[in-house]
């Protein structure tokens, strides 16, 4: 339960932190971190409005999307203690329930007959395609690593020994930052800022999406954000006491936010038909990690 | 003596690098032919002693020296003739020669070497030699030549290379360090096979490129096309004795393990692929140099099918390729005045030859017999043992292949040299031909009566040293 | 400490495989060069200092420092561009690269021998085949020689593994890196650039039968 209330309450930040490392680093003040939260909050209050070329397809995607991030969360760990769901094998159950909610955005965006958000959904299909094998893999790896196949078990076993660990936990979290990157379309291969064909992936498949629903778009993709930060904090807390935990969960969820603000401030973005090359080199990457830990095992095939 | 010789070479090379003047060059050269002789003197005399520790005076390393310095007196002679008749840069001639010197100096030492590591070194020496040897001419053909051939040589080397590193790793085993070969053959029973296997596909693939087998010949085809003639004859004689040496002495190493007979079907697999892809080059090629080179691809297959075969194919192996050398050579030679006079290539534009030099056009025609092994060539015999070798060793469907190809070889052969000697040539103008002085082919016939007189009768010192070679190999 | 260097020199195998510049390559193969350096600097701790520290300068200042500055020299007189020029695209490039990868990993698993360490093989194979790939499917003449470069760091780790009992081996390696860099480099692709004038391999073909 308290990790539920702590991701929660890490995502009413998350986005106004990253807006406001952007903002610093150009030289301007920016909003304040609450900001982002007071605009969804309008938005809840209106009222939507429903293209009349739409089917019930795309009233119910929104809520849909919302709810499959609610229960990844309720996968999540922390430290010692289990999350709400939590069974053997549960990182596939996390995985494809992320899984359902981005089927249900895509069929939403191609619901509304527009091409342009067509494209948007075929664009987000073909890299969240490419980003899957790199989490299989690594969890796998983790999976391996430690004899577990329970979120929790994986994580509160694992332990940092030899210097090859720690390179393979320092890859985990580059492939972590990088599918994060993917999923929620930051830079450097999306563009959240601009509205132009050329860049879009994510922004035009909400294009239609308006009120109530607008709002509880982008309140997931904070949710998301603070699920994949506490996903990393968890690889480095370990078997620490709850009063440790929570100080080391926040700081990392901070760090995190502004990691990827810089990031954000400082690559451009890259060409788009060379976007799926470096995605599948996230999962290259990860497949060394899994030849790596078979290192440390000691155990080849 | 070795370092001396070693010593004298370099500083002999590097004189004629820095000189400008011709008189000086020709002193500086002849100095070091003199050096040279000497120097297989010495070794000749010091049969089966070892200098400097890595150098052995032994059968196999005697004979091809004696080879090298014979083909190497005319080599230098025909180089002369041929760089006076075009425009004399003194610098291009300066490195023409120096390089000349370093190669012939870098294959003594290979040919002497006792230990697979010091070979390599000295065939790295080869290959930067001959590549300066190449791009004499300093044209964009030969220019890509010479990028070809350093490019694919260099791959060969870093193949061979690997091979030493594999072959280190199955040492252990024996519980040695020692890479000599005489070393290597007596602890051949106790070496690690799998790592051993690995090290033979790799070094003789690498050292097909300076012998001209497949998979790495094309190194060789468009070398011995841009040099200048006699370079060429060097490149396809002498150069290809060292590729011969490196296979030969890892395969004696190879010979007394356990894996003797997976390397025969190796090698018998390159051997053939070399004769056939010889056989369907030569019947289409128009360039009478890459003719030539072709034709080394043919003898190249031949000898290892020699080796493969066993029993007497080993003695003509190696009686082969002494006598291959003095063929080839002369052949080259011949080229160089043949180019003189046409002023091309290409066998279209040649023809009528007895009538422009009668001397070179007999040279040609008995260089041609002897080349397809026809008697009274020694060629003849060494072929013949092999072809009995083939035949004894149960390769019969082998045997067959293999003559119907070499049929097909000295038909195609036979079309062009014919071409070049009794059909009229076309389109000549007879006006501006460059007068041959007859006795510029006399290197050629003694080459050629050498030929016959070794392979007919050949001195008894010959035999015994050949004998000497072969017998680590001798089961 | 090893691992964790031969582990970053497989990821800079990938990152050769996504790149597009040709000054990208160039970068690969000096940071290669460093990681050498330190590989070379904890396995041969125990040969003699003399020889040690010729291996360690030779790593640094020929792979790491006049290699790279020479490349970029000759790139600069020819005014070759900036691209790579493959004949596969890039995703193809990096599918195939990690299937060597994969492929040298599961290879190495059937050699019986203990004493050599399974991961200097694997790497060393790897990157032998990357270097290979390289050679065959880029257009340009330069990038031939930086396939040859990046064969020879091969090379030179599959050196490393017996390093310590024949220490004569590693100094073998150093030499062929020598020939090659003096020779390949040094007189050729100068001349090529200035002869041929299009430094592509397409040229090379008017020595055909």
């Amino acid at each position: 339960m308290i990790n539920f209330i702590l991701i929660i309450l890490a995502s009413l930040f998350f986005t106004g932190i990253i807006i406001r490392t952007k903002s610093i680093t150009s030289g301007r003040k920016g909003p304040g971190i609450f900001q982002p939260l007071k605009d969804i909050i309008r938005l809840l209050k209106k009222g939507a409005v429903y293209s009349k070329t739409t089917s019930f397809i795309f009233q119910i995607a929104p809520s849909i999307y919302f709810a499959s991030v609610i229960t990844a969360i309720m996968v999540i760990p922390l430290g010692n203690y289990k999350g709400l769901i939590s069974f053997e094998g549960d990182f596939v159950f996390f995985a494809y329930i992320l899984g359902i909610g981005k089927f249900f955005n895509i069929i939403s965006a191609l619901d509304t007959g527009s091409s342009f958000e067509g494209m948007g959904a075929s664009r987000e299909a073909l890299f969240s395609m490419f980003a899957e094998p790199a989490f299989f893999i690594l969890m796998g790896s983790l999976a391996l690593l430690t004899g577990h196949s329970s979120f929790q078990q994986i994580f509160s076993s694992l332990h940092f020994g030899s210097s090859i660990s720690y390179i393979l936990g320092i890859m985990a979290t580059f492939v972590l930052t990088i599918i994060t990157m993917v999923e929620n379309s930051r830079m450097p291969f999306d563009d959240p800022k601009t509205h132009l064909e050329l860049t879009m992936v994510h922004e035009v498949m909400i294009l239609d999406n308006s009120g109530f629903d607008l709002g509880l778009i982008l309140y997931t993709s904070s949710l998301k954000f603070a699920m994949y930060g506490s996903l990393i904090a968890n690889l480095f807390m370990g078997d620490f006491p709850l009063y440790l935990t929570i100080p080391i969960f926040f700081g990392m969820q901070i760090l995190f936010a502004m990691a990827i603000g810089l990031l954000e401030s400082f690559t451009a973005r890259f060409r788009m038909n060379h976007n799926a090359q470096y995605i599948l080199a996230l999962s290259s990457v990860s497949l060394l990690i899994f030849l790596g830990v078979l290192l440390i095992l000691g155990q080849f095939n | 003596m070795t370092g001396i010789y070693l010593a004298g070479a370099l500083s002999l090379a590097a004189f004629v690098f820095l000189n400008r003047s011709r008189i000086v060059n020709y002193v500086l050269v002849i100095a070091f032919l003199v050096l040279q002789v000497g120097f297989t003197v010495h070794i000749y005399t010091h049969f089966n002693q070892t200098e400097l520790h890595y150098f052995t005076a032994d059968g196999l390393g005697i004979l091809l020296l004696v080879t090298l310095t014979i083909i190497s007196i005319p080599a230098v002679y025909h180089s002369y003739v041929y760089l006076g008749s075009k425009q004399d840069n003194p610098k291009h001639t300066a490195i023409y020669f120096g390089s000349v010197i370093i190669l012939l100096m870098a294959l003594s030492a290979a040919y002497l070497s006792n230990h697979i590591a010091v070979t390599w070194i000295f065939v790295e020496l080869t290959t930067l030699s001959a590549s300066a040897l190449i791009y004499h001419r300093r044209n964009n053909r030969s220019l890509e030549g010479t990028w070809k051939y350093v490019f694919v040589c260099a791959i060969s080397i870093t193949l061979v290379f690997i091979g030493i590193l594999f072959l280190s790793f199955s040492l252990p085993q024996a519980g040695t360090e020692d890479l000599s070969f005489r070393h290597l053959i007596n602890k051949g029973h106790a070496l690690n096979i799998f790592w051993l296997r690995l090290a033979f596909i790799f070094i003789f693939t690498g050292f097909t490129a300076k012998f001209g087998l497949v998979p790495m010949y094309t190194a060789g085809i468009d070398a011995k096309d841009k040099a200048p003639s006699p370079a060429g004859a060097l490149l396809s004689s002498v150069l290809m004795n060292v590729g011969f040496v490196g296979i030969f002495r890892f395969y004696t190493v190879a010979a007394n393990t356990p894996i003797h007979a997976w390397a025969n079907h190796v090698m018998l697999i390159a051997a053939i692929l070399s004769i056939f892809v010889a056989t369907v080059y030569m019947s289409r090629v128009k360039n009478i140099k890459r003719m030539f080179a072709y034709s080394s691809i043919e003898h190249a297959g031949i000898i290892i099918l020699g080796l493969v075969a066993g029993g007497v194919g080993y003695y003509a192996a190696v009686l082969h390729i002494i006598l291959h050398s003095f063929v080839k050579s002369s052949l080259f030679f011949q080229q160089g005045q043949i180019y003189r006079i046409y002023k091309s290539k290409s066998i279209y534009d040649v023809g009528h030859y007895f009538k422009y030099n009668q001397a070179g056009a007999i040279v040609m025609l008995l260089a041609f017999f002897f080349s397809s092994a026809m008697p009274p060539s020694g060629l003849f015999i060494s072929e013949f043992m092999i072809f009995r070798a083939l035949f004894e060793a149960d390769y019969l469907w082998l045997l067959v292949v293999v003559m119907i190809l070499l049929t097909i070889i000295i038909w195609a052969f036979g079309k062009n040299v014919f071409k070049l000697l009794f059909t009229p040539a076309v389109e000549f103008k007879e006006d501006a031909i460059e007068k041959i002085n007859p006795a510029e082919s006399l290197s050629q016939y003694i080459f050629l009566g050498l030929v016959v007189y070794l392979g007919l009768n050949p001195p008894q010192q010959f035999v015994s040293l050949i004998q000497d070679a072969i017998q680590n190999l001798a089961h | 400490m090893t691992n964790v260097l031969l582990l970053m020199f497989t990821i800079s195998l990938l990152y050769l495989g996504i790149a597009h510049r040709l000054l990208t390559y160039i970068k690969i193969l000096a940071v290669q060069g460093i990681l050498l350096f330190g590989i070379a600097f904890i396995e041969l701790i125990q040969i003699n200092a003399v020889n040690l520290a010729l291996i360690l300068l030779e790593t640094i200042v020929f792979k790491t420092i006049a290699i790279p500055l020479f490349l970029q020299y000759v790139m600069k007189r020819n005014r070759i561009t900036r691209d790579a020029e493959p004949f596969l695209p890039n995703f193809i490039s990096l599918i195939i690269i990690t299937l060597i990868i994969i492929t040298t990993f599961i290879l190495s698993n059937t050699i019986a021998d203990s004493r050599i360490s399974k991961i200097f093989f694997v790497v060393a194979l790897s990157t032998l085949f990357t270097g290979l790939y390289i050679i065959v499917t880029r257009h340009k003449i330069i990038t031939h020689v930086m396939g040859y470069l990046i064969i020879e760091n091969g090379v030179f780790i599959l050196s490393l593994a017996v390093g310590n009992e024949m220490p004569v081996l590693v100094n073998l390696g150093i030499l062929l890196d020598i020939f090659a860099s003096v020779f390949l480099l040094g007189i050729f692709v100068n001349r090529i650039g200035d002869e041929l004038k299009d430094v592509d391999v397409d040229q090379l073909k008017s020595l055909k039968d």
